[in-house]
């Protein structure tokens, strides 16, 4: 193992240290449980070191931490659809004024985001968290191009329109 | 750049995790190895006595066949000397 990781720099510690916050947080932003995500994150590097000798680069390696993340998250989330779910729709109007870069803005979003259903709650955290591009987040989740762009253009739209309804859009940042 | 899209990446910002998480991961991922490894040498043994226990089964068999053999040819030396006297006294 020890010659592996000097011929592909794919030193186990170093990929941890360097990887943990995105595994961590692809975890939280999909199911928003800080202590499920650490556990899914421990579990994601715990694989990830078992299957050491099938990683050939550290760019592989943060792919395959990004796909394995986004599948046992997607997983933890089915597992846990067996309580009721909120749709879209039906998130309660949190009784706040927010205003653009408001932390409760913010929080607002998230709320939103986590209400999504998972396919395209776990398209949005890769687009927005990791800043990948939709060639990109089709490969980790192994789904076509034109559904992540839909994917994307649908949640942007029902987001605009929940906080439209707010009274928050596009002539606060403008102007 | 779109409002909404900045907002977005600052709320989906990267957090890191509770303090000391790499350390556990490397910590669990020590006694994961070393629990495999465990499991391995175990495995081995079985393996190996599985397989002396079946080479002295077939040793028992093959001395087992040999006293039958044994007998076979001490009994039949009898009757192949009637045999042969039959065959003399007829001839």
């Amino acid at each position: 193992m020890l010659i592996g990781a000097v011929e592909t720099g794919c030193d186990f510690r170093g990929l941890v240290r360097q990887h943990q916050a995105m595994v961590f947080s692809i975890a939280l932003h999909f199911l928003r449980d800080r202590a499920t995500a650490e556990e899914i994150a421990q579990e994601v590097f715990f694989s990830l070191h078992r299957n050491l000798d099938q990683i050939d680069s550290p760019a592989h390696a943060a792919a395959w931490l990004r796909k394995v993340t986004a599948q046992r998250s997607i997983d933890e989330g089915r597992r846990r659809s067996r309580r009721p779910q909120v749709a879209l729709q039906d998130v309660a109007e949190p009784a706040i004024g927010v205003k653009p870069g408001d932390p409760l803005l913010c929080e607002l979003l998230r709320k939103l985001v986590a209400a999504l259903p998972e396919a395209p709650r776990m398209v949005m955290v890769l687009r927005y968290q990791e800043d990948l591009d939709p060639a990109e987040i089709a490969a980790a989740l192994e789904m076509p191009v034109a559904t992540v762009k839909s994917h994307l253009q649908r949640s942007l739209a029902m987001l605009r329109g929940k906080l439209a309804r707010r009274g928050i859009g596009e002539s606060e940042w403008t102007g | 750049m779109d409002w909404l899209e900045d907002e977005l990446r600052r709320a989906l910002a990267r957090e890191n995790p509770p303090d000391g998480f790499a350390e556990r991961v490397l910590a669990r991922s020590t006694r994961g190895a070393l629990g495999a490894r465990r499991w391995l040498a175990a495995a081995a043994m079985v393996v190996v006595a599985a397989g002396a226990g079946g080479a002295w089964r077939q040793h028992q068999g093959y001395l087992a066949k040999r006293e039958v053999m044994l007998a076979l040819r001490l009994a039949s030396a009898p009757v192949h000397r009637i045999q042969s006297e039959i065959r003399g006294m007829t001839q």
